[in-house]
């Protein structure tokens, strides 16, 4: 029982060192503010001309 | 072992002297342009006017060029002379001769031209378009300026080129790599500059010839306008790849993508000019889209600086034993000046890039074309992005190069100087965006446009700039205040100049990178491209000329 605890902490702490979910995270989120300022520009320019 | 030597690595003291000697002219540069653009935010809110028969358009040419021109010219040549002096392991005479003959062909230059500034003969804004004409000794001094950069540029290039012999088969260090790029870039994009000033610009303003070809004079400004501001960002990617990691403690994430990024923006930052040209008559159409496809190629290297800035972050976060999804945020170092102004800058970036996207997306131009949007864009990317990062910088650099530290108090006032230029950005930047999507001009002194509804719209927003304008001068005062103190009272002793190492170090760029033959035939090949047909065009289908016209008041 002990042992199958210790094990999985050490996985998840192998696991976390070199994950880059954060980045991706990060990344999307730039991704998306880029698209929504895009699109909201967009519609004005749709409005106007 | 290797980084405890690293750190006490100096910057050679005499090449101290002359990357001191550019940064005092930056940081004047800053202050009296500073106060420029804190009157220009008072003269357009409307509850203010210049005394003593100051004009508007003056201030502003002042503001431009001290800002846009010389400020960042400086910064970055000396800049850039004391990392290629750090990571080469210092000049030798013949490159630093040629860096004080640049350096002083460049002050020689700028004071011709403000000279005839202040005297109201040159009231031209910082873009000196035609067919406003200056007078002569004006163009005179900038091709000085562009002529001393040229000679103050080939200091790094003469260096870069002695490490290269030196060590044959290695890839070059990646501070001096991205210096010289930086430099070859500046030096192709002003031949076009040079080109209107030279053959265009000084004999027609000399009375030799009567008429100027505007759209001629402006594309090759553009030619060199749009590389210009890429000139002043790569400086800060320098910092963000090469010398931040080193700051927070941890490593570069990739040596070769950060020179692949380097590389990537030598070829698309120069042939994309007619971005700026985009409601410009007499140009056509299908060349000024191919130039906007060429332009979202940018997209790419800037998307790949994100990316690899996160990971080096979230690397270093979970090396120090941070978890979950944005654990690696908080361990960051916060109250390390170094690192936190320029972090700032970086994330000004976020919205500074998301605007870019929208000014070069083609017919969307026409929403915010020449109104005070464009200012708001440019002041995130230039006057906050960038300037921020320089002036992290320097609060490490100053005190390295004069042999003193940056003490407690002064990282802590430096640390305050980033949130206040942050706050008072946020109101004048944030206005001017929101001004711009009304339709509101840039370029403008205040008026009612008769009374008009529309500009009367505009107002409350021109007030939220000059109090955003007054909080961005206080900025300005204490960074003149850090600056002062770095350069000349600050306690003796060792200030780090912080230089990286990548993650992988055994995996070595590839040498491709440094074939210089080969990225500058594809750069070469990409501007014949872009610009050929359509500057024939341009010539072939002329107007008439142009006269000069001085729309401004005279003392
Ligand atoms: C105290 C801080 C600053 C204030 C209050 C300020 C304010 C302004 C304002 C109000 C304008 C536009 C006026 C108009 O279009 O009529 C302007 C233009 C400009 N600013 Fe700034 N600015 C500041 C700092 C900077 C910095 C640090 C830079 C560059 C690194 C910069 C570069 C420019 C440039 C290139 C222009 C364009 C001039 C032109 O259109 O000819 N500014 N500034
Ligand atoms: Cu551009």
């Amino acid at each position: 029982m002990a042992k199958t605890v210790l094990k999985t902490n050490q996985k998840t702490e192998m696991e976390d060192r070199s994950s880059l979910k954060g980045t991706l995270a990060s990344v999307f989120f730039l991704g998306i503010f880029i698209i929504v300022t895009w699109v909201s520009v967009y519609y004005l320019f749709v409005d106007r001309f | 072992m290797i980084t405890s030597t690293a750190a006490k690595v100096k910057v050679d003291p005499r090449d101290a002297k002359l990357s001191m000697a550019h940064f005092f002219v930056a940081f004047s540069a800053l202050a009296l342009g500073g106060l420029m653009g804190l009157l220009q935010t008072l003269v357009r809110s409307g509850k203010w006017e210049l005394p003593w028969g100051i004009d508007y358009y003056q201030i502003l040419t002042v503001h431009g060029v001290l800002m846009g021109l010389v400020l960042t010219t400086f910064f970055i040549m000396g800049f850039q002379y004391a990392a290629v002096s750090r990571t080469t392991g210092g000049h030798s005479s013949a490159a630093r001769r040629a860096g004080w003959i640049g350096f002083w062909v460049m002050l020689v230059g700028t004071l011709m031209a403000a000279t005839m500034v202040l005297l109201k003969e040159a009231s031209v804004l910082y873009t000196f378009y035609a067919p406003l004409k200056a007078h002569w000794i004006f163009y005179l001094g900038l091709t000085f300026v562009i002529v001393g950069s040229w000679i103050d540029g080939a200091a790094q290039i003469m260096t870069y080129a002695r490490w290269r012999k030196n060590n044959p088969g290695q890839p070059s260090p990646l501070l001096s790599f991205m210096a010289v790029i930086n430099t070859v870039m500046w030096i192709v994009a002003t031949l076009g500059v040079a080109a209107t000033v030279l053959f265009q610009l000084l004999p027609w303003s000399l009375g030799l010839v009567d008429t100027v070809d505007v759209l001629v004079s402006r594309t090759l400004f553009w030619y060199f306008g749009h590389p210009l501001v890429y000139f002043w960002l790569l400086p800060a990617y320098m910092c963000w790849y090469a010398i931040i990691p080193k700051i927070i403690g941890g490593k570069i994430f990739s040596d070769s993508l950060a020179r692949l990024s380097f590389i990537l923006f030598l070829l698309f930052s120069i042939p994309v000019g007619f971005h700026h040209q985009l409601t410009e008559p007499g140009i056509d159409p299908a060349w000024k889209f191919f130039q906007v496809i060429l332009t979202f190629m940018v997209v790419i290297p800037s998307l790949m600086t994100a990316f690899s800035l996160f990971a080096t972050f979230e690397r270093y976060g979970r090396s120090k034993g941070a978890t979950g999804l944005f654990g690696w945020f908080r361990v960051l170092p916060w109250g390390d000046a170094r690192f936190i102004v320029p972090f700032i800058g970086m994330a000004a970036f976020i919205p500074a890039g998301a605007g870019g996207i929208i000014n070069a997306s083609n017919q969307m131009d026409q929403v915010v074309h020449n109104t005070i949007w464009i200012t708001g864009h440019f002041h995130l990317t230039a006057a906050t992005s960038v300037v921020l990062t320089f002036f992290g910088i320097s609060y490490w650099l100053v005190p390295h190069l004069t042999g003193r530290r940056l003490t407690k108090a002064m990282n802590k006032l430096a640390i305050i100087q980033a949130w206040v230029w942050f706050i008072g950005m946020v109101f004048m930047s944030g206005s001017m965006h929101i001004q711009g999507l009304l339709g509101g001009p840039r370029r403008s002194a205040f008026s009612t446009y008769g009374g008009s509804e529309q500009a009367a719209e505009w107002i409350p927003y021109q007030i939220a700039q000059a109090v955003g304008g007054t909080i961005l001068f206080l900025g300005i005062i204490l960074v003149l205040i850090i600056f002062v103190n770095l350069a000349f009272f600050a306690p003796k002793g060792e200030e780090e100049f912080p230089v990286a190492e990548a993650e992988n170090p055994e995996e070595k760029a590839p040498m491709v990178f440094e074939n210089w033959k080969l990225w500058l035939g594809i750069t070469a090949a990409l501007i014949l491209f872009a610009y050929t047909i359509p500057f024939i065009d341009i010539i072939q289908n002329a107007p008439p000329g142009s006269k000069g016209f001085q729309t401004w008041s005279k003392w």
